[in-house]
């Protein structure tokens, strides 16, 4: 269990650092990759709500740290698409190559979304409605184009990481 | 049953963790930049520096190629516009170099003006002479402002030339390095006179000096002014380029280095009375 946590520690810190420095810098008409939203929806995907809530929170909780605005925020954004995004796998029935990539765009889009609507309630200044909206998509494809790359690298992680299961007679 | 619990215990962690973070946007939100909460994230800031930096230096060329690859069409209209306004600069340092050159002739050629005893008439060169064979400058003042054929120009450097052609508002300069140009000189160390014949792109050949004449290179020639000539005395011409001495000849060989750097000319003083003197 403690192997589990370093390895999600790591990954989550990795991303952070990576979000921090690289992403940070390409920024593609206005708007920049979120690895951090990434990490969730697979993570969410790959175990389930419980895990994926945890992950958004680690991961959110982390970026809140590192943000100017109130922070929990993207704790609370990322916990719940971990959960949405965890609950929704059940109801995969077939799962395709591509299913990652659209969870991740649209969740991604859907939680940028409900990240800014939290922060104006609590008084943040955000540039307007299309503004927002033609982020929120940016970063969607930006975050669907990155999983086919990142997405294999989380599995292995994951499931290296995981316990080994036991059978009880 | 091991589902639903399972799901139970899902829905009751996410509570908790959503609860958490409600209650850390609310602290974070009542406390602003003194609380704890604020405190803790500029630990976090301190504490993950250090990592971003040493990412940084290892990712900075790839974040570069990523961000140069994201923002092409922005650094190509960026270019362009720098170029434009390197352009534009350069322009602007030319004409500025331009303008103070001008403003050092015609400094130089205010002070002439004044020291001269003949009223003056100061021009534009607005042309220079179309022909290989001819040297000539065209300049913007004409009968109208006084300018006769035969009128002498002058530049701040000393002598140009004189006025071969006047219309009503230009003029045609025959420059003194013309080879139809005559030019009576006078050596200012030795005073001693001779003729200046214009030759093209070479120096000036100063004519009729006397084989006896001690003549140093670097001595300068000047105007001579005879009574009834076109120039006014003691105009500076330019030095003693080279002097060759030939005891069997009847006159030296002088040439001489014009003061006037005619390739920069771009004001001149046109001495409007001379013909009455």
């Amino acid at each position: 269990m403690l192997r589990r946590v370093a390895w999600v520690a790591l990954v989550v810190v990795t991303a952070l650092l990576l979000q921090s420095t690289v992403f940070a810098e390409v920024q593609l008409f206005g708007a920049k990759p979120e690895l951090l939203y990434l990490v969730t929806v697979a993570f969410a995907l790959l175990e389930g709500p419980s895990e994926g809530a945890v992950v958004g929170f680690a991961s959110g909780m982390a970026q809140d740290f590192l943000l100017d605005q109130p922070k929990g925020i993207t704790a609370l954004t990322l916990t719940l698409l971990g959960y949405g995004v965890g609950l929704l796998r059940s109801y995969i029935v077939s799962p395709s190559p591509a299913t990652p990539t659209l969870l991740v765009g649209l969740g991604t889009f859907a939680a940028v979304l409900f990240n800014r609507v939290v922060a104006f309630l609590l008084g943040e200044v955000t540039a307007g409605f299309a503004f927002v909206l033609r982020v929120a998509l940016l970063t969607g494809l930006y975050g669907a184009l990155l999983t086919p790359l990142v997405f294999p690298v989380l599995r292995r992680v994951s499931a290296r990481s995981r316990p080994p299961r036991v059978v009880r007679w | 049953m091991a589902i639903a619990g399972r799901a139970r215990n899902a829905r009751l962690l996410v509570a908790v963790l959503v609860s958490i973070s409600l209650v850390t946007i609310t602290i974070d939100y009542r406390q602003g930049g003194s609380g704890p909460l604020a405190g803790l994230g500029r630990a976090a800031l301190t504490a993950i520096a250090p990592l971003q930096a040493a990412v940084s230096r290892i990712t900075r060329p790839v974040g570069d190629l990523l961000s140069t690859l994201a923002n092409l069409p922005r650094i190509r209209r960026e270019n362009e516009r720098l170029k434009d306004e390197l352009a534009e600069a350069r322009a602007a340092v030319a004409r500025q170099a331009s303008l103070e050159a001008r403003y050092e002739q015609l400094v130089k050629l205010l002070g002439l003006q004044e020291a001269l005893d003949p009223p003056t008439a100061a021009a534009l060169v607005i042309g220079s002479g179309v022909s290989n064979f001819e040297w000539t400058i065209t300049i913007d003042a004409g009968t109208e402002d006084g300018v006769e054929v035969g009128s002498p120009v002058l530049a701040a450097a000393g002598l140009v030339g004189r006025v071969v052609e006047a219309g009503p508002t230009s003029s045609l300069v025959q420059l003194i390095i013309d080879p139809d140009s005559r030019v009576a000189a006078r050596l200012a160390s030795s005073r001693e006179t001779g003729l200046l014949v214009g030759q093209g792109e070479d120096d000036l050949q100063m004519r009729g000096i006397d084989p006896a004449t001690e003549v140093a290179a670097g001595e300068p020639v000047e105007t001579a002014g005879y009574q009834g000539g076109l120039y006014p005395p003691g105009i500076p011409i330019g030095v003693v380029s080279r002097v060759v001495e030939n005891p069997a000849a009847l006159e030296k060989f002088v040439t001489v280095r014009p003061a006037v750097d005619f390739s920069t000319l771009e004001v001149v003083l046109v001495v409007l009375s001379s013909r009455a003197r």
